[in-house]
């Protein structure tokens, strides 16, 4: 990844923080001295590349790991705010990302049952819970929505 | 990428699908903790595959299943 790209996805990950939301290509552009055209062709490239994942019908952000875009199964709180991340491992990385403790709602996908989960300083609160990974870590990029 | 209340619940989720990998939420924190901390100061670099693999295999997450590629 060159110097463009990392300062773009600097900027575009700083203002997801800022923002609590995803930034738009003006956004992103005027915070950078860019032009619309050179973020969406930057974000592109980060795409390829993995480092975040864009929305194939708008070319708008759709995951910016571990924050989702969109509403998802997985709502957390964490530094004055809530997120929503792309799965469970996400929800813990928003607190790893912010370096903050937080709060997780989602539910069981099978029963639907509430889950609610604590994390302070890196810990759960309810460690019988299971986190289950279908997709092996060599296909995770296939199709990382599914994922 | 999923929590759940239970093993049951695992089994009756996957509905005759093969599983995948199980872990505790605690071992998941863990993870997400060595995996994403680093994500939001601008000097970050992207990670290897060597480098995120050395992760996954320091918290014993090893074997087939969490061979990066």
């Amino acid at each position: 990844m060159d110097e463009r790209d990392l300062r773009l996805r600097a900027l575009t990950y700083g203002l997801f923080v800022e923002l609590g939301r995803a930034p738009t290509t003006g956004e992103v552009a005027g915070s950078g001295d860019l032009t619309e055209a050179d973020v969406i062709s930057g974000w592109q490239r980060l795409h390829e590349q993995h480092a975040l994942v864009l929305d194939p019908l708008t070319d708008g952000i759709l995951m910016a790991n571990p924050f989702s875009a969109v509403p998802t199964a997985y709502r957390v709180q964490a530094d004055g705010r809530w997120w929503y991340a792309n799965c469970a491992w996400d929800a813990f990385g928003i607190c790893a990302a912010l370096h903050v403790d937080g709060r997780i709602e989602t539910s069981c996908p099978d029963c639907g049952e509430t889950l609610n989960v604590e994390a302070r300083e890196q810990r759960p609160d309810d460690e019988s819970l299971l986190f289950h990974c279908l997709v092996p870590a060599a296909r995770w990029w296939d199709d990382i929505v599914f994922t | 990428m999923n929590l759940f209340r239970s093993e049951e619940h695992i089994k009756r989720w996957l509905d005759g699908r093969s599983p995948g990998a199980t872990i505790g939420v605690g071992k998941l924190s863990e993870l997400a903790h060595a995996w994403w901390s680093d994500r939001l100061p601008p000097e970050w670099q992207p990670h290897t595959r060597e480098q995120n693999q050395a992760v996954l295999d320091r918290l014993g997450l090893t074997g087939p299943f969490w061979q990066l590629a």
